[in-house]
């Protein structure tokens, strides 16, 4: 498929992005206020102008992050409306749509009013925004289901079949792994043609897999879960680790066994971090790596075939990326941490 | 001084309210000492919970930090949203040298993975850190408020005593001191007055005998 005329406007909207010797002057610069007057000689100056009207300082700057991330992905869905290649932008923009659905059933659970339910949404996904008005007015979680069934959206599905084990044993857990089951299966499903850049894309989403996997098996071992429900966490369709190796990685019983065992798959790389730092290292020090692989990963599909949709998703990560970089730069700012510990939790790409 | 009666009754009563007094005072002087060892047991170990606390106080800070700033407030925000929960904690209470002090029974606060509310596959391990640290500073603060309590009723009590003490010490025991002293004076002015008049009495009978006898002599 070609994609030329869109893949020229996002190689445009990715030589703006920022590269390291301007996220490098962002780091040191003094205070809040300094790093507001130099995001105003970026592309983000407009998103600033509005967000700090309502919202001063940390906040406004948070703020002006999400709506640039927002208004990056409508772009880009406008660019694509009505092609094939829509769907793959809304594989990744759906997970938003996860966010949110998880964010409306968590605050309907325990009463939140909406319109601080509101405050926490990102309308990136492929909600509007008169369905996520009509979810927040729900009184609750049985009639947001509900709402989802009359408005056919496909996520009604899942979240009415487990909703009689949520009525029964009043676990969040089970709706919100239905919700990420169901993402998933639908992602890998949309993914299962033959051509080359569904391949690279199925191929990106079977590695988001095995990393999530990955990070649920190490923490669930960390706090010795049961094996057996352990396994309800699990996703299917990892590139390396099918149920089964799942289910043994999870059964060995300690942090240093799980990450022994990556040794011969594309993950080895936490053994040396194992190596170096020792057996006591946080599992979010092994999700700062996993991360960073996935990222690279997914970024890597930018400098692919020039006219494949790939760029189109390696700019999202990236875009995606600077966003948690700056988020970063601003909350440790905020909070006077050193720069070297703020390098240390960014991803440069 | 107060108004008493220089009586050998009154000074019997006033010896033994000072007998009693002094009691009074050993007793109250040996509680404090005990109370004083036992807040000094506490306190050593308060110190170090206390620094502990700051530890823990300044990691879970730290912990939320990081994932606000990688994961977006609106995430962590909605995680808290499944976590939300009521704590429930027992009091009950117990006798050290007489003074009540609570005793709080609760099942430890924090949490594994898998009872937190939210599902694992979209949260990140550093919002679940951040979660651990405050679940460890709550199950801390909970300890310390036992602790705590304990430790500033034993002062209250330990100061009341010391109050207690000195007033018996300072006050109470010398007054009734004064007042024994009074009387003992005053009754030793009074037989010596009652000397004076029965040898004053006793001249006069001599005396008027002498009298007497001289006349019947003449």
């Amino acid at each position: 498929m070609d994609n030329g005329y869109v893949n020229a406007r996002v190689k445009g909207m990715y030589s703006r992005l920022l590269d390291k010797g301007s996220l490098s002057n962002l780091i040191l610069k003094p205070d809040i206020s300094s790093l507001i007057t130099a995001l105003e000689d970026t592309p983000y100056r407009e998103d600033l102008e509005r967000a700090l009207v309502l919202k001063p300082g940390l906040s406004g700057i948070e703020e002006a992050l999400r709506q640039n991330f927002v208004r990056t992905i409508q772009k880009i869905k406008g660019f694509l409306e009505g092609e094939k290649s829509e769907r793959y932008i809304a594989i990744f923009s759906s997970r938003w749509d996860i966010h949110n659905l998880k964010t409306i059933l968590r605050g309907k659970r325990i009463y939140v009013p909406s319109g601080q339910i509101r405050e926490n949404l990102i309308p990136a996904g492929e909600f509007d925004e008169a369905l996520l008005s009509e979810l927040l007015k729900q009184p609750d979680i049985r009639s947001v289901i509900d709402l989802l069934a009359t408005f056919d959206v496909s996520y009604a599905a899942p979240l009415t079949e487990v909703f009689p084990e949520y009525t029964e044993k009043s676990d969040l857990i089970i709706l919100e792994n239905a919700l990420d089951r169901f993402y998933y299966e639908r992602v890998i499903g949309l993914v299962q043609g033959k051509s080359t850049e569904e391949q690279i894309i199925r191929q990106l989403v079977q590695t988001e897999i095995d990393l999530i996997n990955l990070k649920s098996i190490l923490m669930m071992v960390r706090d010795d879960i049961d094996p057996d429900d352990g396994e309800r966490i699990l996703l299917e369709g990892g590139r390396v680790f099918n149920l089964k190796k799942l289910r043994v990685m999870l059964k060995l019983g300690s942090v240093a066994g799980v990450i022994e065992s990556l040794e011969g798959t594309p993950y080895r790389f936490l053994e040396d971090l194992r190596s170096t730092e020792g057996d006591n290292l946080k599992i979010s020090a092994y999700q700062h790596l996993l991360d960073e692989y996935m990222i690279r990963h997914a970024v890597r599909l930018y400098r692919g075939d020039p006219l494949s949709v790939t760029v189109v998703i390696g700019f999202l990560w990236a875009k995606y990326t600077e966003i948690m970089n700056l988020r970063i730069i601003a909350r440790c700012k905020n909070a006077l941490i050193s720069p070297e510990e703020m390098e240390a939790e960014m991803v440069y790409v | 001084m107060e108004q008493v009666h220089p009586t050998r009754m009154e000074l019997m009563k006033k010896r033994s309210q000072i007998l009693l007094a002094e009691q009074g005072r050993d007793l109250l002087k040996e509680k404090m000492e005990a109370l004083i060892q036992e807040f000094f047991k506490i306190m050593v170990n308060f110190s170090e919970s206390r620094e502990g606390l700051e530890q823990l106080a300044i990691e879970a800070d730290l912990a939320l930090l990081v994932a606000e700033a990688v994961d977006d407030p609106v995430a962590v925000k909605s995680a808290s949203y499944a976590t939300k929960r009521q704590i429930m904690v027992d009091i009950a209470g117990k006798n050290i040298m007489g003074v009540p002090v609570p005793v709080i029974q609760k099942k430890s606060v924090a949490l594994n993975v898998m009872e937190r509310g939210y599902g694992l596959i979209g949260t990140s391990s550093r919002i679940n850190e951040a979660a651990e640290k405050f679940e460890a500073e709550m199950d801390m603060i909970i300890r310390l408020a036992e602790t705590e309590t304990t430790l500033r009723r034993l002062g209250n009590e330990i100061q009341m005593n010391r109050r207690r003490v000195n007033a018996l010490d300072q006050i109470i025991i010398p007054e009734l001191k004064e007042q024994a002293k009074y009387i003992r004076f005053s009754i030793e002015e009074r037989e010596r007055e009652d000397l004076f008049r029965l040898k004053k009495v006793k001249k006069l009978i001599e005396r008027k005998k002498k009298k007497k006898l001289m006349a019947s002599v003449s």
